[in-house]
Protein backbone atom coordinates (compact mmCIF):
# COMPACT_ATOMS: atom_id res chain seq x y z
CA UNK A 1 0.00 0.00 0.00
CA UNK A 2 2.46 2.30 0.83
CA UNK A 3 4.97 1.16 -1.28
CA UNK A 4 2.19 1.55 -4.51
CA UNK A 5 1.83 4.96 -3.05
CA UNK A 6 5.18 5.71 -3.04
CA UNK A 7 5.99 4.68 -6.62
CA UNK A 8 2.74 6.55 -7.97
CA UNK A 9 4.28 9.54 -6.66
CA UNK A 10 7.96 9.18 -7.81
CA UNK A 11 6.57 8.30 -11.12
CA UNK A 12 5.05 11.69 -11.27
CA UNK A 13 7.82 13.79 -9.58
CA UNK A 14 10.11 12.64 -12.17
CA UNK A 15 7.87 13.21 -15.11
CA UNK A 16 7.50 16.45 -14.19
CA UNK A 17 10.44 17.46 -13.08
CA UNK A 18 11.78 16.08 -16.63
CA UNK A 19 8.87 18.34 -18.39
CA UNK A 20 10.12 21.37 -16.21
CA UNK A 21 13.66 21.26 -17.40
CA UNK A 22 12.54 20.25 -20.76
CA UNK A 23 9.56 22.32 -22.00
CA UNK A 24 10.13 24.81 -24.27
CA UNK A 25 7.37 26.73 -23.38
CA UNK A 26 8.38 28.14 -20.56
CA UNK A 27 4.88 28.91 -18.36
CA UNK A 28 4.02 24.81 -18.14
CA UNK A 29 7.83 24.31 -17.10
CA UNK A 30 6.87 26.55 -13.80
CA UNK A 31 3.33 25.21 -13.26
CA UNK A 32 5.61 21.54 -13.72
CA UNK A 33 7.87 22.95 -11.61
CA UNK A 34 5.13 23.47 -9.02
CA UNK A 35 3.30 20.02 -9.05
CA UNK A 36 6.86 18.73 -8.78
CA UNK A 37 7.23 20.32 -5.32
CA UNK A 38 3.34 19.65 -4.58
CA UNK A 39 4.59 16.05 -4.84
CA UNK A 40 7.42 16.31 -2.81
CA UNK A 41 5.81 18.15 -0.38
CA UNK A 42 3.57 14.69 -0.49
CA UNK A 43 6.75 12.69 -0.03
CA UNK A 44 7.38 14.82 3.37
CA UNK A 45 4.10 13.75 4.72
CA UNK A 46 5.13 10.12 4.24
CA UNK A 47 8.53 10.62 5.89
CA UNK A 48 6.40 11.37 9.00
CA UNK A 49 7.30 15.26 9.11
CA UNK A 50 4.03 17.30 8.31
CA UNK A 51 5.69 20.62 9.38
CA UNK A 52 7.97 20.33 6.51
CA UNK A 53 5.31 19.54 4.15
CA UNK A 54 3.37 22.63 4.94
CA UNK A 55 6.44 24.90 4.28
CA UNK A 56 7.23 23.10 1.09
CA UNK A 57 3.53 23.53 0.66
CA UNK A 58 3.78 27.49 0.82
CA UNK A 59 6.99 28.10 -0.14
CA UNK A 60 8.56 25.97 -3.26
CA UNK A 61 4.50 24.78 -4.19
CA UNK A 62 3.09 28.37 -4.62
CA UNK A 63 5.34 31.25 -3.93
CA UNK A 64 8.13 30.49 -5.97
CA UNK A 65 6.41 29.02 -9.03
CA UNK A 66 3.97 32.26 -8.93
CA UNK A 67 7.27 34.70 -8.45
CA UNK A 68 8.76 32.64 -11.57
CA UNK A 69 5.60 33.51 -13.71
CA UNK A 70 5.82 36.96 -12.91
CA UNK A 71 9.36 37.02 -13.71
CA UNK A 72 8.50 34.78 -16.87
CA UNK A 73 5.78 37.82 -17.85
CA UNK A 74 7.73 40.74 -17.17
CA UNK A 75 10.92 39.33 -19.36
CA UNK A 76 8.54 38.33 -21.83
CA UNK A 77 10.22 34.94 -22.15
CA UNK A 78 7.00 32.96 -22.83
CA UNK A 79 9.07 30.23 -24.69
CA UNK A 80 12.82 29.13 -24.39
CA UNK A 81 15.25 28.14 -27.65
CA UNK A 82 15.66 24.35 -27.54
CA UNK A 83 19.19 23.43 -26.27
CA UNK A 84 22.04 23.36 -28.90
CA UNK A 85 23.23 19.19 -29.85
CA UNK A 86 26.51 19.42 -27.97
CA UNK A 87 24.75 21.25 -24.59
CA UNK A 88 22.03 18.24 -24.44
CA UNK A 89 24.78 15.21 -25.05
CA UNK A 90 27.45 17.07 -22.46
CA UNK A 91 24.16 17.18 -20.23
CA UNK A 92 22.85 13.54 -20.61
CA UNK A 93 26.60 12.40 -20.06
CA UNK A 94 26.81 14.61 -16.81
CA UNK A 95 23.16 13.52 -15.85
CA UNK A 96 24.47 9.69 -16.31
CA UNK A 97 27.83 10.49 -14.00
CA UNK A 98 25.29 11.80 -11.47
CA UNK A 99 23.08 8.50 -11.07
CA UNK A 100 26.27 6.38 -11.35
CA UNK A 101 27.20 8.18 -8.67
CA UNK A 102 24.18 8.70 -6.82
CA UNK A 103 23.69 4.80 -7.25
CA UNK A 104 26.56 3.74 -5.45
CA UNK A 105 25.61 6.52 -2.66
CA UNK A 106 22.32 4.60 -2.39
CA UNK A 107 22.44 3.47 1.37
CA UNK A 108 20.65 -0.18 1.67
CA UNK A 109 18.61 -2.01 4.47
CA UNK A 110 15.24 -1.05 6.02
CA UNK A 111 14.22 0.89 9.07
CA UNK A 112 11.70 2.82 10.93
CA UNK A 113 10.23 6.21 9.78
CA UNK A 114 9.87 8.40 12.92
CA UNK A 115 7.34 10.48 12.71
CA UNK A 116 8.69 14.19 13.63
CA UNK A 117 6.30 16.22 15.53
CA UNK A 118 5.63 19.90 14.88
CA UNK A 119 6.55 20.25 18.51
CA UNK A 120 9.98 18.24 18.41
CA UNK A 121 10.78 20.04 15.41
CA UNK A 122 10.19 23.54 16.65
CA UNK A 123 12.26 22.80 19.82
CA UNK A 124 15.10 21.80 17.82
CA UNK A 125 14.95 24.92 16.01
CA UNK A 126 15.29 27.24 18.87
CA UNK A 127 17.40 25.19 20.95
CA UNK A 128 19.70 23.48 18.97
CA UNK A 129 20.02 25.43 15.68
CA UNK A 130 19.06 29.17 17.43
CA UNK A 131 22.06 30.66 16.15
CA UNK A 132 21.58 29.25 12.15
CA UNK A 133 17.87 30.45 13.22
CA UNK A 134 18.42 33.90 13.68
CA UNK A 135 21.19 34.43 10.45
CA UNK A 136 18.46 32.75 8.56
CA UNK A 137 15.86 35.37 9.25
CA UNK A 138 18.89 37.80 9.15
CA UNK A 139 19.47 36.39 5.32
CA UNK A 140 16.14 36.90 4.47
CA UNK A 141 15.97 40.27 5.62
CA UNK A 142 19.10 40.71 3.53
CA UNK A 143 17.85 39.19 0.21
CA UNK A 144 14.81 41.55 0.39
CA UNK A 145 16.30 44.42 0.77
CA UNK A 146 19.24 43.43 -1.89
CA UNK A 147 16.25 42.46 -4.47
CA UNK A 148 14.84 45.45 -4.27
CA UNK A 149 17.76 47.48 -4.92
CA UNK A 150 18.72 45.57 -7.37
CA UNK A 151 15.17 45.29 -8.93
CA UNK A 152 14.81 49.30 -8.44
CA UNK A 153 14.62 51.39 -11.69
CA UNK A 154 17.08 54.11 -11.57
CA UNK A 155 16.60 57.40 -11.85
CA UNK A 156 17.98 59.06 -15.23
CA UNK B 1 8.38 -1.76 3.07
CA UNK B 2 9.59 1.71 1.64
CA UNK B 3 12.67 1.59 2.87
CA UNK B 4 15.75 4.85 2.59
CA UNK B 5 17.15 3.29 -0.39
CA UNK B 6 14.12 4.05 -2.20
CA UNK B 7 13.96 7.77 -1.02
CA UNK B 8 17.52 8.18 -1.38
CA UNK B 9 17.48 7.04 -5.42
CA UNK B 10 14.76 9.47 -6.10
CA UNK B 11 16.80 12.17 -4.76
CA UNK B 12 19.21 11.05 -7.01
CA UNK B 13 17.26 10.65 -9.95
CA UNK B 14 15.70 14.80 -9.35
CA UNK B 15 19.43 15.79 -8.99
CA UNK B 16 20.47 14.21 -11.99
CA UNK B 17 17.36 15.77 -13.52
CA UNK B 18 18.11 19.24 -12.20
CA UNK B 19 21.48 18.76 -13.50
CA UNK B 20 21.07 18.21 -16.89
CA UNK B 21 18.52 21.61 -16.69
CA UNK B 22 21.50 23.37 -15.57
CA UNK B 23 23.29 22.95 -18.31
CA UNK B 24 21.19 22.37 -21.25
CA UNK B 25 18.60 25.76 -20.77
CA UNK B 26 19.39 28.53 -22.31
CA UNK B 27 16.83 31.28 -20.93
CA UNK B 28 18.30 31.57 -17.30
CA UNK B 29 14.88 31.89 -15.92
CA UNK B 30 14.79 28.50 -16.60
CA UNK B 31 18.39 27.66 -15.45
CA UNK B 32 17.13 29.06 -11.79
CA UNK B 33 14.09 26.44 -12.38
CA UNK B 34 16.71 23.75 -12.57
CA UNK B 35 18.63 24.87 -9.33
CA UNK B 36 15.79 24.48 -7.24
CA UNK B 37 15.05 21.39 -8.31
CA UNK B 38 18.78 20.67 -7.29
CA UNK B 39 18.13 21.80 -4.05
CA UNK B 40 15.02 20.36 -3.46
CA UNK B 41 16.22 17.20 -4.25
CA UNK B 42 19.28 17.40 -1.84
CA UNK B 43 16.39 18.35 0.94
CA UNK B 44 14.62 15.74 0.20
CA UNK B 45 17.63 13.49 1.09
CA UNK B 46 18.57 15.28 4.00
CA UNK B 47 14.51 14.33 5.48
CA UNK B 48 14.89 11.01 4.28
CA UNK B 49 17.78 10.07 6.14
CA UNK B 50 16.88 12.28 9.10
CA UNK B 51 13.52 10.01 8.82
CA UNK B 52 14.91 6.52 9.15
CA UNK B 53 18.35 7.36 10.64
CA UNK B 54 18.29 10.02 13.04
CA UNK B 55 15.14 9.51 15.48
CA UNK B 56 15.96 11.59 18.01
CA UNK B 57 17.88 15.20 16.88
CA UNK B 58 15.44 15.97 13.88
CA UNK B 59 18.57 17.75 12.53
CA UNK B 60 17.79 16.42 9.14
CA UNK B 61 14.52 18.03 8.94
CA UNK B 62 16.50 21.51 10.00
CA UNK B 63 19.02 21.43 7.25
CA UNK B 64 15.85 21.20 4.96
CA UNK B 65 14.24 24.17 6.31
CA UNK B 66 17.32 26.09 5.96
CA UNK B 67 17.81 24.79 2.44
CA UNK B 68 14.28 26.31 1.92
CA UNK B 69 15.38 29.62 3.22
CA UNK B 70 18.57 29.81 1.36
CA UNK B 71 16.84 28.83 -2.15
CA UNK B 72 14.04 31.73 -1.53
CA UNK B 73 16.95 34.03 -1.00
CA UNK B 74 18.90 33.11 -3.88
CA UNK B 75 16.14 33.01 -6.49
CA UNK B 76 14.86 36.54 -5.24
CA UNK B 77 17.91 37.61 -6.01
CA UNK B 78 18.74 35.79 -9.00
CA UNK B 79 15.31 37.32 -10.51
CA UNK B 80 16.37 40.61 -9.69
CA UNK B 81 19.54 39.95 -11.77
CA UNK B 82 17.68 38.60 -14.38
CA UNK B 83 15.29 41.85 -14.29
CA UNK B 84 18.39 44.11 -14.75
CA UNK B 85 19.73 42.11 -17.59
CA UNK B 86 16.59 42.01 -19.23
CA UNK B 87 16.79 45.79 -19.19
CA UNK B 88 20.39 45.64 -20.69
CA UNK B 89 19.96 43.21 -23.24
CA UNK B 90 16.77 42.70 -24.16
CA UNK B 91 16.41 38.88 -23.63
CA UNK B 92 17.70 36.74 -20.44
CA UNK B 93 19.57 34.40 -22.57
CA UNK B 94 22.85 33.01 -21.27
CA UNK B 95 24.43 33.72 -24.92
CA UNK B 96 23.55 37.60 -24.28
CA UNK B 97 25.49 38.15 -21.25
CA UNK B 98 28.36 35.97 -22.77
CA UNK B 99 30.27 39.07 -22.91
CA UNK B 100 31.23 41.27 -19.67
CA UNK B 101 29.90 44.57 -20.37
CA UNK B 102 27.38 46.91 -18.87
Amino acid sequence: MTLTAFYVLAAFIIIFAILAVTSANMVRAAFSLAITFFLVAGLYLMLGSPALAAIQFMVNASAIPIMTLFIIMMTQSRSTPPPRTWEMVLGLVAAAGALVFFRQAVVHGDGQITPAGTAVLGEGLLRAALLPFEIASVLLLLAMVGAIVLARRRAG
Amino acid sequence: MVTLGHFLLLAGVLMAIGLYGVLTRRNLIAVLMSVEILLNAAALAFVSVAAYRDPHLFAGQIFALFIIVVAAAELSIGFAILLNVYRTHGVVESDAISEMRG
